[in-house]
């Protein structure tokens, strides 16, 4: 682990100045600021709601089973859909456009 | 009041880590075995072990505790936790992978190419390590004292002694062993109870009822909660956890980063699974006892539960299951806090220290050792000392510095290439000293009163964290000279995918 400036950083510059990569890079920022966004919204909805909605919250839908403990419930299922799809999104669309950049780039960077 | 059975399970969990951790030390060689685990452990095996790391004191005791004392709407808390984890995972999990670095300190070295800043982090990691060691040694000598009527010394002098042998046995790659089986101890421990207890429940037709409607207590009642506490402890969930030590050294243990994101998806499951068993043991807790006995703490309501329900062999049955449960809980967090505090004490102190007294010819691993050592015994003499504040809250401080540290110094290390030495410290100073302060008097109990000082310290990330963000930035834009020469270098090596490159 160096601190110094190597062949290899100088590398990884070029390839950072080159337009595909910043493409690449929008691709990235694209799918993960507005999910990030999303994520936090939703869940501090939950906890604006349990603090102001308390009535809402505990309407009964059925059985032993009101509107908050099923909003609870979701906020688990999000969370773990949101991963999902995030491990999925970069196994099929971003690691491959990566791989392609850098078959692109083959030569010129390496 | 010995319950026999509990001690039993209690004493079998202790021995099975002691038992894997002895293994571990014939397969862990290299440097990296130690503390990466070599970077080759499987997805499902690391996801356990992370999870049975995560799972601490706070979410097999604590959680219940809080939804049992103030309402079913504390769900959040448990949904926090794996928010947190979320966060880490989009933002801050791949540019950290890419930089190469093993720990935190590591990567504020790399990044701000500054060794005082570097000692600056070693030093937050070590603080933030014995804030969260603390609720898992006083949740030992909570769950002990109640199994048996010890006192509450035993519990955590048990735990941290058990500990200090399975880390220095055999390192990252026993602990990942270790922790890995813990989970699933604990999810066995707290969900098969539940099931047995909801079925009593369920057939006993004098049973009270579950009605959620009297579970939901507004969170605008009762002390520490509110729009303002509900919300500080928010942010530090969701910041904190990615400037937990423990947490993100996680993230080197697998191979790459496909499956660095494969494990966080298992992970989320794992914890997403477990948390559904908690509110189960607060909502009988409150149906079949509206108070506590005399004496017992709403964070032993997990173990308590059985015998709100059933007697006799049953009930002691039940609650061994959970004592063990509860005791792997607190052995695979201290276990994972401890390796992540010696490494730092053993990498800074140590290895520095040690040949200016001892001579250069050591034994090998002589300074992990007494690094592991004293590791653990600065927090347990803490908890000999304090009286527990109540174990979620204790470790929703050590999120809040966190939250306050590192998490402006990762995520504008990582997003932000204005970034300078100097706001960096500047940040990391600020951050520290406010929420440790805070965290200190909470501890020290000065905040036991209504007034919003005692709440902005009780509760201090919301506070604190902005202003650590604010100082970073405000300072780095002052010093624009001094961002660290290298920074295009190393943003671009963050942020080049690695398959680009390899």
């Amino acid at each position: 682990m160096s601190t110094k400036p190597t062949a290899t950083s100088e590398a990884y510059v070029a390839v950072q100045q080159s337009p595909e990569f910043q493409s690449l890079r929008r691709k990235f920022r694209g799918f993960v600021f507005p999910a990030t966004a999303f994520f936090l919204a939703w869940y501090f909805l939950y906890v604006l709601l349990s603090i102001f909605a308390p009535g809402f919250m505990n309407k009964h839908v059925a059985g032993n089973v009101s509107v908050g403990l099923i909003f609870g419930f979701l906020q688990f299922v999000t969370t773990f859909a949101i991963t999902f799809m995030y491990a999925r999104w970069a196994n099929r669309e971003f690691d491959p456009a990566a791989e392609a950049l850098g078959d692109h780039l083959d030569g010129s960077a390496k | 009041m010995t319950q026999p059975l509990s001690l039993a399970a209690i004493v079998a969990v202790c021995v099975a880590t002691l038992a894997i951790g002895s293994y571990g030390l014939r397969i862990s060689r290299a440097t990296s075995d130690f503390y990466v685990a070599g970077r080759q452990v499987t997805p499902w095996r690391n996801a356990s072990a992370i999870s049975g790391e995560y799972l601490s004191a706070a979410s097999f005791l604590g959680v219940a505790g809080l939804v049992y004392s103030r309402g079913i709407d504390m769900l959040w808390f448990p949904i926090g936790y794996t928010m947190g984890y979320l966060v880490l995972l989009v933002l801050i999990a791949a540019p950290m992978r890419r930089s190469g670095a093993y720990t935190l300190a590591d990567f504020a070295e790399l990044r701000l190419e500054s060794r005082r800043i570097r000692g600056l982090c070693s030093a937050l990691v070590v603080g933030i390590g014995w804030f969260y060691l603390i609720p898992q040694l006083q949740g030992a000598g909570i769950a002990l004292r109640q199994v048996t009527g010890w006192p509450t010394w035993v519990g955590g002098t048990v735990v941290s002694v058990v500990v200090a042998l399975a880390v220095s046995a055999g390192g990252m790659r026993s602990i990942t062993l270790v922790q890995a089986m813990q989970y699933w101890v604990k999810v066995t421990a707290i969900s098969l109870p539940a099931f047995i207890l909801l079925a009593v429940w369920r057939a006993d037709p004098a049973a009270p009822s579950l009605d959620p409607a009297t579970l939901w207590v507004s969170a605008g009642t009762g002390p520490g909660s509110g729009l303002y506490a509900t919300y500080s402890t928010l942010l530090a969930l969701c910041l904190g956890t990615m400037g937990l030590p423990h947490v993100l050294v996680r993230f080197y243990t697998n191979p790459d980063g496909r499956d660095a994101r494969r494990t966080t998806v298992v992970v989320l499951g794992l914890l997403g699974m477990f948390y559904l068993f908690p509110p189960v043991y607060a909502a009988l807790g409150r149906a079949y006892a509206s108070r506590l006995p005399e004496g017992a703490r709403t964070d032993g309501i997990v173990l308590l539960a059985p015998h709100l329900l059933l007697d006799g062999t049953s009930a002691n049955l039940l609650s061994a299951l959970l004592a063990g449960g509860a005791f792997a809980a607190f052995l695979s967090t201290a276990s994972g806090l401890a390796m992540s505090v010696a490494g730092i004490l053993d990498q800074d102190v140590a290895r520095r220290l040690l040949p200016r007294f001892a001579g250069e010819d050591l034994p090998d691993r002589l300074g992990i050792r007494l690094a592991t050592v004293v590791g653990l015994a600065v927090p347990l003499v803490v908890t000999w000392l304090l009286a527990p504040v109540g174990l979620a809250s204790t470790v929703g401080l050590a999120f809040a510095v966190a939250a306050s540290t590192f998490a402006p110094l990762l995520a504008l290390g990582v997003w932000w290439p204005r970034l300078t030495t100097a706001g960096a410290t500047a940040g990391l100073i600020v951050g520290s000293v406010t929420a440790s302060l805070a965290a200190g008097a909470t501890l020290l109990g000065f905040t036991s009163d209504d007034s919003w000082l005692a709440l902005l310290l009780a509760q201090p990330a919301a506070w604190s964290a902005p202003l650590a963000f604010v100082v970073t930035i405000a300072v780095s834009l002052l010093t624009p000279g001094a961002i660290p020469p290298h920074t295009r270098a190393t943003m671009a090596r963050l942020h080049t995918p690695e398959s680009l490159l390899t």
